[in-house]
């Protein structure tokens, strides 16, 4: 089918074709691993002068009156108290942390990203604000500072982009790596790791999850706490059965205002207690897989 | 008049890692603080929640299954709650709407008797948005309870949790001493206004039954389910520092018969615990104010 192609940037099957997990050359990682898993932790800066990205509480009678005050303090309660939760299971479980981050963040939380940096995170860019980036004005600015403000503070580029609410403009892979990015996480359309081609040189996509994903299964379709632990369980576990022929890649994204709050933090943890003894599991960080993926993968499109 | 201050220049950043333990008195570890609402929903007005879609999906006025609904609580759950709270000899705190005090008397006035705490939580159940004269709305809120109960509230809640960005500001010159709208951390905090300094009390828009009921739809038995789960947490961490477990309930969700139970079995699950409080937040007020003070002439 031939859909009308947009006047900047590209249709998604321009940048890949289609593809069946099952019929492509085995992925191998080392020492006879089956699979890797990354662990995102997204960091964000809400602008109490916007209307909230997300609300927990509906105003009585309904509408959108702003400010919204209460939703306001409900993430901030993430970065004051929740985080610190979600690190005590990443240092306890030895997990390297990989953590999407607003780039006006970077700077607003900084006892945060100072406990991060010490323990080497990987720091991804996730946009300036917490904006769809179809509405920021000037994507290619926002994605530039987003990496300035990051190399500044912790001394390293991003080498990853996440789209606030992995939102893209048909340019957004082009623009990225014209940025000097290596990957980007929002088409989560497979398993493993793929090339998307760009009018540029061709960028990574790592496979990322909106299912495993604490925005979908808490705030969207209202699941109760444990059931985060439930599905992380359930995917793990048949991710890592498809894996005996060929390497696949879980992730599982959470928000310390949401897996932090005290009543949902042991079900992120029953996770870890599960599944980190496992030998033939990989724990890494976004770059580590793009890394291995480059190293052994198949060479990107001409 | 300056454009008023937004959170952050209410309140710096602040990582709850990096602050000095907070000690109760007596041993305690954790307060338990429980926060009942009142409300007065005006037939006049679009319904505050909505239980069941109308038949064609758009709500027509006047939207009497729904002041029906509410009025249950008023009638019937509330009575529920009175028995229980009496029986476990736990005064907590009632954020009410001022106008309970003219249309339900004797629901405003058993509160009194049995020495429950008043919270201002406006005048009728709306968004503080919406408020023409929204100073005029808060002190005639203070003024109404204050005569009721024979003492001026210390706290504050907006109904649904709503502030304008003076809200703070004309709270703080109305002589309330503490809000329950910001939900940003574990902790009592004290934040700017331009008439002084005003405390939050850690409040909760995760336990509480609207989310949990009204708007997540989740089965009765996890408010019960939820409240331990966060009450265990809290309570682990109060090893090192007082912690605060907050429940806020509405008797037409939680004083309904199918739901009444676990609520009570939340009481019963507490109780099993050593060192906790049961504080409502005038309790807990007098306790901080003292630490805040002394906080506040240490760093100056």
């Amino acid at each position: 089918m031939n859909f009308p192609k947009p006047s900047v940037g590209m249709l998604p099957n321009d940048r890949l074709d289609y593809s069946a997990i099952v019929n492509r050359k085995p992925l191998k990682l080392p020492k006879g691993a089956r699979m890797a898993v990354w662990t995102v932790t997204n960091v964000e800066e809400w602008d109490p002068t916007q209307t909230m990205p997300r609300t927990v509480l509906t105003p009585p009678a309904g509408g959108s009156p702003m400010p919204d005050i209460p939703n306001w303090c409900w993430h901030e309660y993430g970065n004051r108290v929740g985080f610190w939760r979600l690190l005590q299971v990443y240092d306890d479980f030895k997990i390297p942390g990989v953590m999407n981050i607003n780039g006006s963040a970077v700077e607003a939380f900084p006892d945060l990203v100072k406990a991060c940096v010490e323990r080497n995170w990987e720091f991804v860019g996730h946009g300036f604000t917490q904006r769809n980036m179809q509405k920021v004005e000037n994507e290619r600015e926002d994605i530039r500072k987003s990496a300035q403000v990051l190399e500044r503070v912790t001394g390293k580029r991003p080498r990853g982009w996440l789209g606030p609410g992995l939102t893209e403009t048909w340019e957004t892979p082009d623009i990225l790596v014209e940025e000097g990015y290596d990957y980007v996480a929002d088409w989560v359309l497979d398993d493993q790791p793929v090339w998307l081609k760009t009018r540029g040189k061709p960028i990574l996509n790592m496979p990322y999850t909106q299912e495993c994903n604490d925005v979908a299964m808490m705030l969207i379709q209202h699941h109760k706490a444990s059931e985060f632990y439930e599905r992380a369980m359930d995917q793990f576990e048949q991710i890592y059965k498809d894996a005996k022929g060929s390497a696949r890649v879980m992730a599982i994204s959470v928000h310390p205002y949401i897996m932090g709050a005290p009543h949902r933090a042991k079900y992120f943890r029953k996770i870890f207690e599960k599944i980190r003894k496992k030998r033939d599991v990989l724990f890494w960080t976004g770059a580590q897989i793009a890394d291995w993926f480059v190293k052994t993968g198949p060479k990107p499109p001409q | 008049m300056a454009n008023p201050m937004i959170p952050r220049e209410r309140a710096d950043y602040s990582a709850i890692v990096d602050r000095p333990p907070l000690k109760l008195p007596g041993g305690a570890r954790i307060v338990f603080w429980t926060i009942v609402n009142y409300e007065v929903w005006d037939i006049g007005k679009p319904m505050a929640r909505q239980l069941l879609p109308a038949p064609t999906g758009v709500p027509l006025m006047p939207d009497v299954v729904h002041w029906a609904f509410h009025e249950y609580g008023m009638r019937v759950g509330c009575w529920r709650f009175f028995e229980l709270f009496k029986r476990l000899g736990i005064r907590p705190t009632l954020a009410a709407n001022a106008r309970i005090c003219e249309d339900y008397p004797r629901v405003a006035g058993q509160a009194r008797d049995d020495g429950w705490e008043f919270m201002g939580h406006a005048y009728e159940q709306g968004p503080i948005h919406k408020e023409p004269d929204q100073a005029g709305m808060i002190m005639r809120t203070m003024d109404i309870m204050e005569r009721f109960t024979g003492k001026r509230p210390a706290g504050w809640l907006g109904p649904g949790l709503t502030q304008t960005l003076e809200t703070p500001d004309l709270l703080a010159a109305a002589g309330v001493k503490y809000i329950g709208d910001w939900v940003y951390d574990d902790e009592p905090t004290v934040i700017r206004t331009t008439k002084g300094p005003l405390v939050t009390l850690p409040y909760t828009i995760e336990c509480n039954d609207i989310p949990v009921m009204i708007i997540q739809h989740h089965n009765s038995d996890y408010l019960l389910q939820l409240v331990k789960d966060q009450f265990d947490r809290l309570y682990a961490e109060s090893d090192k520092r007082a912690k605060f477990c907050t429940l806020a309930i509405h008797p037409y969700i939680s004083g309904q018969p199918h739901r009444i139970k676990y609520l009570e079995a939340i009481y019963d699950y507490v109780n099993e615990h050593e060192g906790v409080l049961h504080w409502n937040g005038a309790q807990i007020l007098d306790w901080y104010l003292p630490i805040a003070n002394a906080q506040t002439k240490a760093a100056e």
